[in-house]
């Protein structure tokens, strides 16, 4: 009787450790999966000179972090755009930008990247509002916003 | 026993060793190749690829692989020094983790090839043997020529010994030098533009990789102590991506994210209020990386002169036993042996990083400037107008070891421009520059009780030392015969001239310049020794009582500093003097604010005695008593200090607050000098657009900031770091809290983050690395 009480005894001071490493590396993968994705925002002016523009993103659906934000691809707009750092403790992020220049974008541009990190397996869906855009005499002009994932599957 | 019985406990223990194998299956199905159970790290890495492994890390190639020999321009010599020093070193364990490698565990390395190769260039012979030796020695417990791998360390890899190199342990040789340096920092450019007494600055810190592998660079710098950081943009190429504030403890979580994924990537943290800690993740072999940070912040004001000051080296610290949170001074390559949260690696004497700086001031005074002086570097200047100057360091002398201190002289008493304001959607911001009535100049003081703190700590030994006790001597030689006066020295202790303050008789002071002449710098800073025999002793009720500190500031532990004055000032007031070419300015600006004094720095190419014999003047003069202001109908909040210090003759103080006026009104500042009454009458103009500047608000923050921070240096008051944090992420500032990131999404580098290097600093100017450098 003796060894068997030994035999159990050794046995659970061994499986306890070990259920409790097994539990802890439970918890770890359980995390869910990080990655990262750049967002292209485009802005469309038609036949007018952009000079100025502010737009809001946030995401309607899925977790997003926003981690860094580029300029664009015209000249006019390649400095890193500034965001709003009281309205991203808000979860979103309001963006603006101008330029004082002659040289300045017409039709499709893009105006800037925005660089995520995505938490979780589901797609974010984005919410992007374009406040204003404006001319080179400060008027505000008709313009469209849109943008394009640039995840790689 | 019986044969039954035998069998029968058989059965059981085989039942258990069945049961124990179901359960460890999973386990080291998730974890067999790399035996990771104590390595948190690698275990994070595993998990989060949801349960893939990771590539092998580029920087470890070698030890990775199982028989292919290295190639010959890779930098292996570094890896396998690393591991070599590790085990060597004896750290409870092979991989530093405690547990020493089984036979049986499969991932394993040999050293295959025969030669150990750095910067892509074969070992000299004799270290060759140098390696062989270091490396067989750690490996007495392993079996012949297998080196296993557990897993790598998260923070830098170690290099051997001082004589290879460390950060990281990657070399690189110099052109034309035959020593082998790291190079992860190529060049500091420094774009500073003044306007009346706040200062826009522009620094670009260009990381380079001159390596055939991906690195991280690590680099802890200083900045000004009140530098309100608000802006961080990471540059690739032609692409500039701003940084991102955050919590930092998230941004850190993202930083790790990203460079463990292979993202190009930068955060940046505040360790102290004038030490940050950049970190550039997977550099590419031979890609540049700048990382741009702009800051504002006030110009110090004394006596007619501006002085701007950009620091260049972080002093190596003293941290007393057992103090975890300070600031580790170790040589290069010797990382993680101060034990500290932050350490700076610092160059051996002779060697030189290739790191440089360039600095230019634009100043727009906004009256004549009549003179310039920068004492400690070689600069030219040009005039564009009498109120505008254009500085720049010279070429000759760009090797960042000592403060960049810039000061010039205006035209007239007081600044143009004494309020500055700045309007937006969150309301009004201003900042003050309240002089002290002119009438000041002309009452006498009343009799002192002076007490002389000097720090004789090994930091000091030299240069610094000499200067101070220069300070102390002709300071004790303007003592007035009514005056009493204390002489106390501290490094590991403190000790002390007498055991009272003694009258200021010819002969006693005689005595005291003796016995100041005598002092050494030696051994730690036990600043607190010091605080303790200047602070707790009985006050004599008929003098004022004024403790002068002569130190470098070089210390980690700043914050039980400053509660310990909180709690033992008293009636005393504390003017510290900075003493050396690149002093803790963080410690002894709070030291001064907390004392309710003022701050002084004698640089090492400044007189002494110029600078003493200024102090002297200025507290010949009663101070400016109990100051209130009424703001007329600016409608004044959240102004700060709080509390409005003493106005001595020569030190304006800077205040800043908000508003919500708009419009003309006067300024009435109210004093007590003795027992007569003074008011100050200042007009302002809050539309004038000339007396506006868009750095007001974060100047406003950042000054909320800190008198937040000091206050938490004696308040234990929870809310006080969400208030900070609050504060820093509404107006996008750096603090204690608060953490900028960077980074590149679009583009990810192959295989995994690489190898860690940290850029290691030259000691500051005439400090001895013997005496403060931990090896």
């Amino acid at each position: 009787m003796k060894e068997i009480t030994a035999i159990i005894l050794m046995s659970i001071s061994i499986i306890v450790p070990v259920l409790a490493q097994q539990s802890e590396q439970d918890i770890t993968t359980v995390q869910p999966r990080v990655r990262f994705a750049p967002l292209y925002i485009y802005l469309d002016s038609g036949n007018k000179s952009l000079a100025a523009y502010q737009f809001e993103l946030k995401a309607a659906a899925g977790q997003i972090k926003i981690v860094g934000v580029e300029g664009g691809q015209h000249k006019a707009f390649k400095e890193a755009p500034y965001y709003d750092p009281a309205a991203l403790a808000n979860d979103r992020i309001i963006i603006a930008a101008f330029n004082t220049g002659s040289e300045l974008p017409k039709g499709r541009t893009r105006i800037a990247t925005i660089h995520l990190q995505i938490i979780g397996d589901a797609e974010p869906d984005y919410e992007l509002k374009l406040t204003v855009a404006a001319d080179a005499d400060a008027k505000e002009i008709p313009a469209k916003i849109s943008f394009e994932k640039g995840e790689r599957k | 026993m019986s044969i039954k019985r035998m069998f029968f406990l058989l059965a059981i223990a085989f039942g258990v060793v069945i049961l124990l194998l179901g359960l460890l299956v999973p386990s080291l199905n998730r974890t067999h190749k790399f035996s990771t159970s104590q390595s948190n790290h690698f275990r994070r890495q595993i998990d989060e690829s949801d349960g893939k492994l990771p590539p092998p890390p580029a920087g470890r190639m070698d030890w990775y692989r199982y028989e292919e020999a290295p190639p010959a321009n890779r930098l292996t010599g570094g890896s396998e020094i690393a591991a070599g020093e590790k085990i060597s070193r004896g750290m409870g364990g092979y991989n530093g983790s405690g547990v020493a490698p089984s036979a049986g565990q499969p991932l394993r390395s040999r050293r295959v090839g025969g030669r150990i190769v750095s910067a892509g260039k074969p070992l000299s012979e004799e270290a060759q043997r140098l390696e062989e030796r270091r490396i067989h020695s750690g490996l007495l417990s392993v079996t012949a020529d297998e080196i296993w791998v557990i897993a790598r360390p998260e923070t830098q890899a170690v290099p051997a010994d001082e004589d290879t190199p460390g950060c990281g342990a990657m070399l690189a040789k110099l052109p034309k030098g035959d020593k082998e340096i790291p190079l992860p920092l190529k060049h500091t450019d420094v774009k500073g533009q003044i306007s009346g007494y706040i200062a826009t600055v522009d620094v670009t810190q260009q990381f380079h990789n001159p390596y055939d592998q991906k690195i991280e660079a690590v680099y802890v710098f200083p900045l000004p102590q009140n530098a309100a950081v608000n802006e961080f943009i990471m540059v690739i190429g032609e692409r500039k991506i701003r940084g991102i504030i955050r919590e930092r403890k998230e941004a850190e979580e993202i930083y790790r994210q990203a460079r463990r994924q292979g993202y190009v990537a930068s955060l940046l943290t505040q360790e102290r209020p004038n030490i940050f800690t950049q970190k550039v993740a997977n550099i590419e072999p031979g890609k540049n990386i700048d990382v741009n940070i702009k800051y504002f912040n006030t110009l110090a004001y004394v006596d007619g002169w501006y002085e701007f000051v950009f620091p260049m080296v972080v002093g190596p610290r003293f941290n007393p036993p057992g103090y975890t949170d300070g600031v580790g001074a170790v040589a290069r390559g010797k990382n993680g042996i101060s034990g500290q949260k932050t350490e700076v690696q610092y160059l051996k004497p002779g060697e030189r990083s290739g790191h440089d700086i360039a600095v230019t001031v634009d100043v727009d005074a906004g009256v004549k400037i009549e003179e310039v002086k920068c004492t400690n570097h070689v600069i030219k200047k040009i005039f564009t107008s009498p109120e505008k100057l254009s500085v720049k360091l010279s070429s000759l002398d760009s090797i960042p070891n000592k403060d960049f201190v810039l000061r010039y002289k205006v035209a007239g008493k007081t600044v143009k421009s004494a309020l500055v304001t700045h309007h937006d959607k969150r309301g009004g911001f201003f900042t003050l520059m309240l002089y002290p009535p002119e009438s000041l100049s002309y009452l006498k003081r009343a009799p002192m009780e002076m007490i002389f703190v000097l720090d004789c700590s090994g930091s000091m030994n030299g240069k610094p030392i000499a200067k101070a006790k220069q300070a102390v001597t002709r300071a004790l030689r303007k003592l007035q015969p009514n005056d009493t006066f204390q002489v106390i020295r501290f490094s590991n202790n403190a000790s002390q001239f007498g055991p009272d303050p003694i009258p200021a008789t010819p002969d006693n002071i005689r005595k005291a310049i003796r016995y100041v002449e005598n002092l050494q710098g030696s051994g730690g800073t036990m600043m607190i020794e010091g605080i303790k025999a200047a602070l707790d002793f009985a006050h004599d009720p008929h003098r004022f009582r004024l403790v002068s500190f002569m130190t470098d500031g070089y210390i980690g532990n700043e914050i039980e500093i400053l509660a310990a004055i909180h709690q033992r000032l008293g009636a005393s007031r504390i003017f510290s003097f900075g003493v050396g070419s690149s002093v803790n300015r963080y410690l002894l600006d709070r030291m001064a604010k907390l004392g309710k004094g003022a701050v002084a720095y004698i640089g090492l190419d400044d007189g002494a005695g110029e600078v003493v014999d200024l102090f002297y003047e200025r507290i010949s003069h009663p101070a400016l008593t109990d100051v209130t202001i009424d703001w007329g109908n600016m409608q004044v909040t959240d102004m700060y200090p709080y509390h409005i210090r003493d106005l001595f003759v020569g030190r304006p103080v800077i205040l800043t607050g908000r508003f919500k006026g708009n419009s003309k009104t006067t300024i009435r500042v109210t004093g007590k000098v003795g027992d007569l009454t003074q008011e100050i009458a200042i007009p302002v103009n809050l539309d004038d657009s000339a007396a506006a500047h868009q750095g007001i608000a974060c100047v406003w923050a950042r000054k909320k900031i800190e008198t937040l921070a000091n206050q938490a240096a004696y308040d234990n008051n929870p809310d006080l770091p969400d208030e900070i944090k609050q504060v820093a992420l509404e107006y996008g500032l750096m603090s204690a809290y608060t953490a900028f990131i960077a980074v590149d999404s679009s583009r990810k580098t192959a295989g995994d983050h690489g190898i860690t290097i940290a850029v290691p600093v030259p000691v500051p100017d005439g400090v001895r690395y013997e005496t403060t450098v931990q090896n």
